[in-house]
């Protein structure tokens, strides 16, 4: 079993000190790094552009730009020109003959080969050719039909926001009487689907005052969608000769519509936008992880105050964990800031639970902790994160050798034992003892200290010695992480 | 089994780096390329391969039937691929990693993708302008557009390969160097 590191976030719990780790209830305090998250901005995965919120709605989550999802095997299509006329004939291609192709421009995957020409796309100019298909879009029967819902909710969504405020602020004294016309759809909605959850309805006080329920009219759509389309799709289905014929699955739900079977129908889709995560306490608002400014595929690094990554090498080797057997275990902690940090580790400690079955034991048995964690005591630093070419040579990036340890405790399995770029690996060790039993996880203590300048530190302050002195000041941060070593202790049998 | 008698004519306009590893009765057309670390082993029997191929590195091109394999002209076959199919027609691309089994004969204009295994159990011949792609190895036929940029893009790689290997690898003289204008 591989050991982990879940972290613990006080922000999300009641308790600022986390419970104790083996506690069946405990695990809902402690999660992976990456639960942390929430959203933050969204970019198209294909041109790496940063979408601003408020054009994401307007271009429904797509991208805007050039980009397009081949639909035969979803990959990203790119704008090529057509072949030049009259160059069938390869052995003219010999003399001189431009090569160069030209309008018409369409879509291409270069990935199976399937391009535009076989839906009737093509375009006269290479860019804009979101602007180019405009048209056809705004045609689509879904953009219709989201069109004349919007209208229809347009004058109730109106009411309910002007009168949105004040029904938020009244909500928590129940005194609404006026339940707009939204709240009354959600609610029933939510009735519907899960049995139990009774209809909202405002405490009654009296009459209700001015009459304010509207009701919505009923709404028609545009297109009567009751199966008529299905009689038509069973024939196709029944002369059907290649199975490559029918559009798969895959390739049909991005879609916002019901599409037709066919293959030959299917038509490229502007690429869907994704989105990046970061966390923000909730407690300071503090921007804790905060993803690379430009999106770069799939990385989030960890910025400001806050979480580290921490990994765990169980280096106790194959046999597993015995009781009464000591074992070193390496931790590595990553700095991702800009500055170097100052970390102190501690182990929390635990009281292990009475245990009932030793009725005429000693009580000092059975308040022994099973095992004995023995970290570095000292604090120790960790060197600041900088990007790879930063670094002269390759040693600095992948560690020199062990200059400054620490040697506490038994020689040299406990201390710094590593230091390259900006991971420092310590050693700790813990020792199991003979009556142990369960998996080997405690709580430890994670506090580093950094000076950090102010964040508009950036201005050279020579340059305007009219300014107030900054002072760097000492910023501390300390975060609980239960430390999972993997293995069951295995018992001693004797 | 008889020992692999080596037996090589390579054009004068061929341009075989030093590196490569060549086994057997094979044949190499003008102006194509084999880059270093290539390998081409016909085993079992000749191999001819046409002009302007390009043959890139970690390439394995295998011949194990007693029959003549022969390459067309203007192919591509990119790293890491294994080709063993025994008749390949011209202006094919078989992509990185790629597998062309023995019981495959693959015409022209038609493109393996990258990592795809064409490795069917029965003989079949592909089509012209075939394109296998994704990992299950699915299959669709090219309408054929934008082959003409295609094709000269071949040429003008082959053109710059060329021109450009011969500086910087040591090239492969001496025996079997046979024949060509």
């Amino acid at each position: 079993m591989t050991p982990t590191i879940y972290y613990h976030c006080p922000c999300l719990s009641t308790d600022s000190i986390p419970p104790p780790p083996n506690s069946p209830s405990s695990s809902y305090s402690f999660h992976p790094l990456h639960e942390l998250f929430f959203f933050s901005g969204y970019h198209c995965p294909n041109c790496l552009f940063e979408v601003p919120s408020a054009s994401v709605r307007a271009e429904k989550n797509r991208c805007a730009r050039n980009c397009f999802m081949c639909p035969n095997c979803r990959n990203t299509l790119s704008v090529v020109p057509s072949d030049p006329p009259d160059a069938d004939d390869l052995r003219s291609l010999a003399s001189n003959m431009s090569t160069v192709g030209g309008p018409p421009f369409f879509l291409y995957c270069n990935y199976c080969r399937w391009d535009s020409t076989e839906v009737d796309i093509t375009f006269e100019k290479p860019t804009g050719l979101a602007a180019q298909l405009q048209k056809f879009e705004d045609a689509a029967p879904e953009s219709l039909e989201f069109e004349r819902l919007k209208e229809h909710f347009e004058p109730f969504l109106r009411a309910s926001s002007s009168s949105g405020l004040s029904g938020h602020l009244q909500a928590a004294h129940s005194h609404t009487t006026h339940i707009n016309p939204i709240t009354a759809a959600a609610s029933s909605a939510l009735a519907r689907e899960i049995s139990g959850v009774a209809k909202y309805t405002p405490a009654p006080r009296g009459r209700r005052d001015k009459g304010s329920r509207d009701e919505i009219s009923e709404y028609r759509s545009r297109v009567e969608v009751a199966g008529t389309k299905d009689a038509s799709n069973v024939d196709f289905m029944r002369r059907l000769e290649d199975v490559s014929q029918v559009a798969a699955l895959a390739q049909r739900w991005t879609n916002s519509w019901t599409m037709t079977l066919h293959s030959s129908d299917l038509r490229p889709l502007r690429i869907p936008l994704h989105s990046k995560k970061t966390k923000r306490c909730p407690t300071c608002r503090h921007i804790l992880i905060k993803p690379e400014q430009k999106a770069h595929h799939d990385s989030a690094r960890q910025h400001g105050a806050g979480n580290r990554q921490a990994a765990v090498e169980d280096t106790s080797g194959a046999s597993g964990l015995h009781a009464g057997g000591t074992y070193p275990f390496q931790l590595a902690l990553t700095n991702p800031l800009y500055d170097p940090i100052q970390v102190r580790l501690a182990v929390q400690r635990q009281i292990p639970p009475p245990s009932s079955s030793a009725p005429d034991g000693s009580p000092e048995k059975a308040r022994r902790p099973p095992f004995a964690v023995s970290l570095p005591q000292s604090a120790f630093p960790v060197a600041a994160f900088a990007e790879a070419w930063e670094y002269e040579d390759d040693e600095d990036m992948f560690g020199g050798g062990d200059d400054e340890l620490d040697w506490i405790g038994n020689g040299k399995t406990i201390g710094v034992l590593e230091r390259r770029a900006n991971v420092t690996v310590v050693g700790g060790e813990v020792v199991i003892g003979r009556d142990a039993k369960g998996p080997v996880k405690f709580n430890m203590l994670v506090s580093y200290t950094y000076r950090s300048d102010d964040p508009l530190g950036d201005e050279d302050v020579r340059t305007t010695p009219s300014r107030k002195d900054k002072v760097p000041d000492m910023k501390t941060f300390t975060f609980y992480t239960v430390v999972d070593l993997g293995d069951e202790i295995i018992p001693r049998f004797s | 089994m008889p020992p692999i008698r080596d037996k090589f004519a390579i054009h004068s306009k061929a341009v075989v780096c030093q590196d490569v590893e060549l086994k057997g009765d094979i044949t190499i057309g003008s102006g194509t390329i084999l880059h270093p670390k290539a390998t081409i082993f016909a085993i079992a029997g000749p191999i001819v391969i046409g002009a302007n191929c390009i043959i890139e590195e970690a390439a394995i091109i295998v011949n194990r039937r007693k029959e003549v394999m022969r390459i067309g002209d203007d192919n591509l076959f990119e790293i890491g691929c294994r080709v063993e199919s025994p008749s390949v027609g011209n202006f094919n691309t078989v992509s990185t990693r790629a597998r062309v089994h023995h019981t495959v004969r693959i015409s022209s204009y038609c493109f393996v993708g990258a990592g795809c295994l064409v490795v069917p159990t029965d003989d079949e011949v592909l089509d012209e302008y075939t394109v296998i792609y994704g990992p299950s190895a699915e299959r669709r036929v090219w309408s054929g557009r934008g082959r003409v940029q295609e094709t000269d893009l071949r040429r003008k790689h082959a053109e710059y390969l060329r021109e450009t290997l011969p500086k910087f690898n040591r090239l492969r003289r001496g025996e079997g160097h046979g024949y060509g204008a």
